[in-house]
C-alpha cells in the first residue's frame, strides 16, 4: 500500500546537507513512500527554544497547520526538527488555552492547527511503516557484513513521554534496518553520546570537542564506519569531522553516511544519485561497488 | 520588525517577563515538593563532563528561589538539550525545561544573547529559515549548488510580510 507524505525539510537539509535529500528523494519512492513538496514551510523553531520558546511553538505549530491545510501527514527528517514538531502537538493538544493562543496568531496568515496528524522520522518511517520484509525484497546488493555503528541522535529518542521512534535507553531500530541490509551493526558504550551540535551557535569549540570524542572512541573500536539520521548530526561528524578531530588531536578519517545513503547503496543506487561525493569523510573507505 | 521587539526592551517585554517569572514560580513550587537533589540527572549530563553543568545544582539553586543569579549566569548556556536529565530523572523533574526557561529570562530581560542566535533569528524572521542556501563542496573540492544538484526549490514562506505580521504577534501580544 502506498503511503503518503509532505515532506518537511526544515532548514538545514535543504540550505546545505544535500546528500540526506538526495538519498530519501532517490529511495523512499521506491519504497512506495510517496512524498510531497509543499510550498510555505519554514523553520521548525528548535533553535530558537533557548532564546524565545513561545517562538518555538508558533514555529512548529505553523507548519503543522499547513500540512493540516494540505490534509497530510508529515515526514520530517531531521531529528531536531522532529522533536519540535512532536513536542508542539503534544503541548497544543494538553493546553487548549495555548492552543487557542498561537490560533490567534497564525491566524495572520490564514492558518489553523485544529488536529494531531502524523509526524515521523526516517527511522520510524523505514522500520514501521514500510517494513523490514518490504526493505528486505529490495536489497540487490547487500553490505557484506560491514561492521557499522549507529548514531541515533537524542532528539528522537527523548522524552519518551511525548511519544519519539525509538527507545530512549535501547534504540534498536537503525540496528534492525542495517541487518536486513546486510551489514553487521557494532553496538558501542558511546551509542547515547550526543554529536555536540546543539552548542555550535555558541560554544563552537565545546560543540566540536563532543563530536571529536565520540568520533575517537569509534575509531579506537575498529568500527566500519558511523550511519546517522539527522542533517545536524551528520554536520558535526562528517561535514566538520576534520576540524573535530583537532579539538581532541587526534587524526580522524572515520567513514560517515546517512543511513539513507546506505539503504539506496543495497538496493543498487548508485554513488552518485546518492550524493556520496559530498560526504567529506572518507567513505571510499568502506567499498561499496558504487562508492567513489 | 526587528529584534529588538523579540528579545529586549519595550512594554511587551514586560509581559514577556511576567510570564517567565511565573513559570519559573511554577517551575519552582513543583521541584520544591519533588526533586530529592539525587543528581541523577547530573550523572548522565552531556554538559557535565566537558562544561560543568550540573543540573541538580541548577535545580537546587531554583528551589533556593535564586533566579537573578542563575538567569546572569553563563553556565545556564551550556546545555546540550540531550534531554536526558528529564528522562532519567525519578521524580519527573525536567531540568532542561528549567534551564530553556532561564534561557529565556536571561533574553527577556536584555542580557547580550550570546554566540549565533540572534544572526539565526535575523535570517528567520527575513526569509523563514535559519540560513540562506549554501554551496557544497565535494570530497574532490568541487563546489556545487542546490540545483546543480537536481533538487527543487526549497520550501519557505511565500509571503514574507505575512509571515512576519504572525511573528510580530508574539512580541506585542498582551498575555
Ligand atoms: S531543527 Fe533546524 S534544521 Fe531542523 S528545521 Fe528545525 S530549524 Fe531547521
Ligand atoms: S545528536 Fe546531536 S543533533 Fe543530532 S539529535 Fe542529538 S543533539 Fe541533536
Ligand atoms: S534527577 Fe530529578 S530528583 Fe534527582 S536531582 Fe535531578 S532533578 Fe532532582
Ligand atoms: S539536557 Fe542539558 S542539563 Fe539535561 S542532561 Fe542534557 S545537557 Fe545536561
Amino acid at each position: 500500500m502506498k503511503k503518503k507524505f509532505a515532506l518537511f525539510p526544515g532548514c538545514l537539509m535543504p540550505t546545505e546537507q544535500y546528500a540526506y535529500e538526495l538519498s530519501i528523494r532517490e529511495t523512499l519512492p521506491l519504497l512506495d513512500v510517496e512524498l510531497v513538496d509543499v510550498e510555505g514551510f519554514s523553520c521548525c523553531g528548535e533553535p530558537m527554544k533557548s532564546v524565545n520558546q513561545l517562538l518555538t511553538l508558533y514555529l512548529s505549530a505553523r507548519n503543522l497547520a499547513i500540512a493540516e491545510k494540505h490534509q497530510l501527514d508529515v515526514f520530517v527528517p531531521c531529528a531536531m526538527c522532529h522533536l519540535a514538531l512532536t513536542e508542539c502537538q503534544h503541548v497544543l493538544e494538553e493546553n487548549p488555552a495555548m492552543k487557542e493562543r498561537i490560533n490567534g496568531m497564525l491566524a495572520a496568515e490564514g492558518l489553523k492547527y485544529t488536529e494531531k496528524r502524523q509526524v515521523v522520522h526516517t527511522v520510524d518511517l523505514l522500520h514501521d511503516q514500510v517494513g523490514i520484509e518490504k526493505i528486505k525484497e529490495h536489497v540487490k546488493k547487500p553490505l557484506n557484513g560491514l561492521k557499522i555503528a549507529a548514531h541515533y541522535g537524542c532528539h528522537i529518542l527523548r522524552p519518551s513521554e511525548i511519544g519519539r521512534p525509538d527507545d530512549s535507553e535501547h534504540p534498536q531500530k537503525i540496528e534492525a534496518i542495517l541487518k536486513v541490509l546486510g551489514a553487521e551493526p557494532i553496538s558501542y558504550p558511546q551509542k547515547l553520546d550526543c554529536c555536540g551540535a546543539p552548542l555550535l551557535a555558541n560554544l563552537p569549540e565545546s560543540a566540536l570537542t563532543k563530536t571529536g570524542q565520540k568520533l575517537q572512541a569509534i575509531q579506537e573500536q575498529g568500527i566500519q564506519g558511523l550511519v546517522d539520521v539527522c542533517p545536524w548530526c551528520h554536520k558535526m561528524f562528517d561535514s566538520k569531522q576534520t576540524k573535530a578531530g583537532e579539538t581532541v588531536a587526534v587524526k580522524l578519517d572515520v567513514p560517515v553516511l546517512y543511513l539513507t545513503q546506505l539503504l539506496g547503496l543495497a538496493m543498487g543506487i548508485s554513488g552518485e544519485k546518492l550524493g556520496l561525493e559530498l560526504n567529506l569523510s572518507p567513505v571510499e573507505k568502506i567499498q561499496l561497488g558504487d562508492v567513489q | 520588525m526587528s529584534i529588538i521587539d523579540l528579545t529586549s526592551m519595550g512594554e511587551p517585554q514586560s509581559d514577556l517577563k511576567k510570564e517567565l517569572n511565573d513559570r519559573l514560580t511554577k517551575l519552582q513550587d513543583e521541584i520544591s515538593e519533588y526533586c530529592f537533589q539525587c543528581a541523577k540527572c547530573t550523572s548522565g549530563c552531556e554538559a557535565h563532563k566537558l562544561l560543568e553543568l550540573e543540573p541538580h545544582k541548577i535545580v537546587a539553586l531554583l528551589k533556593r528561589g535564586l533566579i537573578n543569579e542563575l538567569v546572569n549566569s553563563d553556565v545556564i548556556w551550556t546545555c546540550m538539550t540531550c534531554q536526558k536529565c528529564r528522562e532519567r530523572c525519578p521524580q519527573r523533574v525536567a531540568p532542561v525545561e528549567i534551564l530553556f526557561a532561564l534561557k529565556n529570562m536571561a533574553v527577556a530581560s536584555g542580557k547580550q544573547i550570546p554566540g549565533k542566535y540572534t544572526g539565526m533569528l535575523q535570517s528567520i524572521l527575513s526569509m523563514g529559515l535559519i540560513q540562506d542556501i549554501q554551496q557544497t563542496t565535494t570530497r574532490s573540492n568541487k563546489i556545487l549548488k542546490r540545483d546543480e544538484l537536481g533538487l527543487p526549490p526549497p520550501s519557505k514562506p511565500t509571503d514574507v510580510a505575512k509571515f512576519q505580521a504572525g511573528i510580530m504577534k508574539i512580541a506585542i501580544e498582551k498575555v
